[in-house]
């Protein structure tokens, strides 16, 4: 049923794009005039656009930076990847380099030429661990590219790496100006150069960035709506963390697009005539529950069941939520390559009596205010948390709570800072964390899953050696169907031995004024502004 | 030279506070569990890197040790370096400042406005109809959430009526609804003060002298009472001022202003320490020389309080 649902609603979303898409091959957008967009950033005193940097993993920032950066190749919506800077590539038999045939007519804001030498300098500065970069993890085993000519570049792994075109895609490894990471070094975030539809020009700390169009863009993406340049000549980006202030900036013309609508504000907004509403699932690994299965009593698989049989979490997501999104089922979202979240539809259900006689079974009886106890100790969650109620998370934590307590379980939030959170989890001093991130591959499951890929901020104890084995062949399996089969297994162990339990799937959303046509969102959930105008001439 | 001794006391016991709230803020943030390095090296960073970033900001020397070197760039004008951009502290700052500021001035300068004039008018009219509306509508400012007030304003001002913007920063325009939430509510606490201090006064056997004396009401009102009135109210001004630029720091939130809100909020999720140093420094450095100000104001309003 669940699965029926889906399958109508995208085709019903197929049909308003084609129904969309043809309104807009008839009107010819007018160029010129600037767009304001109202972003949810999260309050921060700085931006840094630097897409390998520290803000390339932290959505807000990176979601400017797809204007501003291009990337060699783009995903597309089957989840194979087609032609961007990079026109062609081949990859050796052995799966350990891959040839790049590079567009000839791509110039950067700053005049340098794009060609093979300016791809080698970004890959070398993303691997020269005195920089630092973020984005390290995404070329794996990278060991050094090569130019062939100036435009074929040949790029070299120590071992097959098959994330890498997935992860080319995204704006970790958009290309950045060579002559500009020279001029400007660290500072790179602060003065972004890229060879996108738009050029930066100039930023409020925290709280503006303002683009200009890039008057000579000829080089959109296989799959993009027009080429040649974008037609605006202004995009302004707000940051109004304050929901509610970015709604009524929207709603008073002040802006003419804002993201992340709440849930609440959203069948408004699509009722209203004056607005257009749309949204897309992110490429996720999505908002998942992960008990620390290094701790008693959640180190038993048993235990850990009872809490998941507590759980009602169609309730969860339907209460909170108001239908916007929709339950995940599997670790990774829907559309990402390898999910199996199809696979794992209506692969449990909620069993209160089960979980009780589990629990029962275990020795934890029922005390005189309705929580279990064992040898005088009480069966309680602490889950800890950092990111307070973004995306109505606390929310969702409380309604957990509730439907825990049904089960004698109690749950206590223990919210801290972002310093005190990450000594908590060395300490493996909690009980349950929640967490979700945003990626074009399903490597991501190496991240969180493998002890040694894992970062403290990832946090989690669990090491499944079977799981491990899985997730790093998979890395290395060169044939889509296997690699594919080796995600769906470890998915499905991560599902039936409890070591997360999936919560949510993410929508990116946003909302504009009618007047603008052309706002449009990638595979990977991120807006595209290359297409958008104030109307139609 | 009373005065001149006077003045080098309040100084040094201005220098005293500002000192010791710099070693509380130092100290407790330091006592705080969490590893600088490993927020600066973000998510995803290996163990390696975290290790070299901890090298780079020396925050694994012992804890004196980090003091004593806070101290002394301190000494030498230099408020340190951003843990999170690598920027010096003092240019992080100097970047929010003047909107903050500017919201910071107006609204105190609506407060005083709002206060004084419904304060006195309700002391004068004490217990009229006038009076009453009044204590109703600072009844009603006073008790609401600022956040609260200014999310009404919005709705009411930019959705409703379109006629002002919502949120941003850098016109007069974008002043005017932060600046109204702050007044309105600040300028509810002070109207409080200034009519019971009024109304004080207006009590007091030397009124009644004037009055006796012949004086024009509105004179006894202006050059003699208000003076006298607004000693303790100009002492709690100052404690409101305090107040104020924590309200400045919610209101920035709620309006999507530039400002040394963002600046707080922001560094407190990433524990970046020389920041937090930085705007504790410079708002006890403000408030204290802002009431350092309001005791020498007491030498001009009162020629009693010349020592």
């Amino acid at each position: 049923m669940q699965s029926t649902r889906r399958h109508f609603t995208s085709l019903l979303g197929s049909a308003a794009f084609i129904a969309a898409t043809a309104g807009r091959a008839r009107a010819v957008p007018k160029p010129g005039g600037a767009l304001s967009v109202a972003f949810d950033g999260t309050t921060v005193a700085s931006f840094s656009l630097d897409p390998h940097g520290q803000y390339g993993r932290f959505a807000p920032q990176a979601r400017v930076m797809r204007s501003i950066y291009d990337s060699l190749v783009v995903l597309q919506p089957d989840q194979s990847v087609a032609p961007w800077l990079a026109t062609s590539w081949q990859i050796s038999p052995d799966r350990r380099q891959y040839t790049f045939q590079l567009r000839q007519d791509v110039v950067f804001h700053d005049g340098t030429k794009f060609d093979a030498a300016a791809v080698k300098a970004n890959f070398d500065r993303i691997q020269n661990p005195a920089n630092a970069l973020l984005s390290l993890p995404q070329i794996g085993p990278y060991t050094g590219a090569t130019v062939v000519s100036p435009y074929i570049v040949q790029v070299e792994f120590s071992q097959p790496f098959e994330p890498f075109l997935h992860n080319l895609s995204a704006t970790g490894l958009a290309i950045v100006s060579p002559t500009a990471v020279a001029k400007y070094g660290k500072a790179l975030g602060q003065n972004p150069t890229g060879t996108g539809p738009f050029r930066f020009d100039s930023l409020t700390p925290g709280s503006e960035i303002q683009l200009l169009k890039n008057a000579g863009y000829q080089w959109a993406p296989a799959n993009a709506a027009h080429q040649g340049p974008a037609y605006v000549d202004r995009l302004t980006f707000s940051n109004v963390p304050e929901q509610l202030t970015r709604v009524a900036a929207l709603q008073s013309g002040q802006v003419q697009v804002a993201d992340l609508i709440p849930s609440q504000n959203i069948a408004e907004f699509k009722a209203d005539p004056d607005f257009v509403f749309q949204q897309k699932e992110m490429l996720d690994s999505n908002y998942a529950l992960q008990l620390n299965n290094s701790k008693a009593p959640w180190d038993d698989k048993d235990v850990r069941q009872a809490v998941k049989l507590s759980l009602d979490i169609d309730l969860i997501v339907r209460v909170i939520y108001l239908g916007t999104i929709e339950r995940a089922w599997s670790p990774l979202s829907h559309n990402l390559f390898g999910s199996a979240e199809l696979e794992l539809t209506g692969s449990w259900q909620p069993n209160r009596a089960l979980a009780k006689s589990i629990l029962e079974a275990r020795g934890w009886q029922l005390g005189p205010d309705g929580i279990r106890i064992k040898d005088g100790k009480r069966l309680t969650i602490s889950f800890l948390d950092t990111q307070g109620n973004r995306e109505q998370r606390l929310d969702v934590m409380q309604l957990v709570r509730h439907q825990l307590a049904a089960s004698g379980i109690e749950l206590s939030i223990d919210s801290q800072p972002m310093g005190n959170y990450l000594q908590k989890i060395e300490n493996g001093d909690y009980d349950l964390i929640a967490g979700a991130q945003y990626t074009p591959d399903p490597d991501v499951l190496r991240y969180t899953f493998v002890p040694q890929f894992r970062s403290i901020i990832q946090g989690g104890t669990i090491n499944d050696p079977q799981l491990n084995q899985w997730l790093i062949e998979a890395a290395a399996e060169g044939n889509p169907v296997q690699r594919k089969q080796l995600y769906l297994q470890a998915q499905q162990r991560i599902i039936d031995q409890v070591y997360a339990i999936p919560i949510y799937i993410l929508r990116y959303n946003l909302a504009a004024a009618s007047a603008v046509q052309g706002v449009t969102l990638d595979t990977h959930g991120f807006p595209i502004y290359h297409g958008a105008s104030l109307g139609n001439a | 030279m009373p005065e001149m001794a006077f003045l080098v006391r309040r100084l040094a016991g201005a220098v005293f506070v500002i000192f010791g709230a710099i070693t509380l803020v130092f100290l407790v943030l330091y006592w705080l569990p969490g590893n600088p390095a490993a927020m600066v090296a973000g998510d995803g960073a290996s163990n390696a890197t975290i290790a070299d970033v901890q090298a780079q900001l020396g925050t694994g020397r012992p804890l004196l040790v980090q003091y004593g070197s806070y101290l002394w760039s301190l000494a030498h004008g230099n408020l340190g370096t951003s843990f999170a951009t690598g920027e010096p502290v003092s240019s992080r700052i100097w970047a929010q400042l003047p909107p903050s500021l500017e919201l910071t001035f107006c609204s105190a300068v609506l407060v005083v406005f709002l206060g004084v004039t419904l304060g006195v008018l309700s002391a004068v009219y004490q217990d009229r109809w006038l009076d009453r509306t009044i204590q109703s509508g600072v009844m009603f400012l006073t008790s609401m959430p600022d956040f609260w007030l200014g999310v009404l304003l919005i709705l009411v001002f930019s959705v409703k009526f379109h006629l002002l913007p919502a949120m941003g920063s850098g016109s007069f325009r974008q002043l005017i609804l932060p600046v109204a939430c702050l007044g309105l509510k600040f300028g509810g606490y002070l109207e409080r003060m200034v009519r019971g201090s009024v109304t004080d006064v207006l009590h007091d056997p030397f009124v009644t002298t004037l009055r006796g004396k012949g004086l024009r009401e509105f004179s006894i009102l202006f050059r003699h009472v208000l003076r006298n009135a607004l000693i303790p109210v100009i002492t709690l001004f100052g404690v409101l001022v305090g107040q104020l630029i924590s309200g400045v720091v919610v209101i920035e939130t709620v309006f999507a202003r530039q400002g040394l809100g963002r600046l707080v909020v922001d560094a407190l999720g990433t524990k970046d320490i020389p920041v937090l140093q930085g705007v504790v420094l410079f708002a006890s450095a403000f408030y204290v020389l802002f009431n350092l100000l309001i005791d020498l104001s007491y030498v001009w309003i009162d020629r009693r309080a010349r020592l």
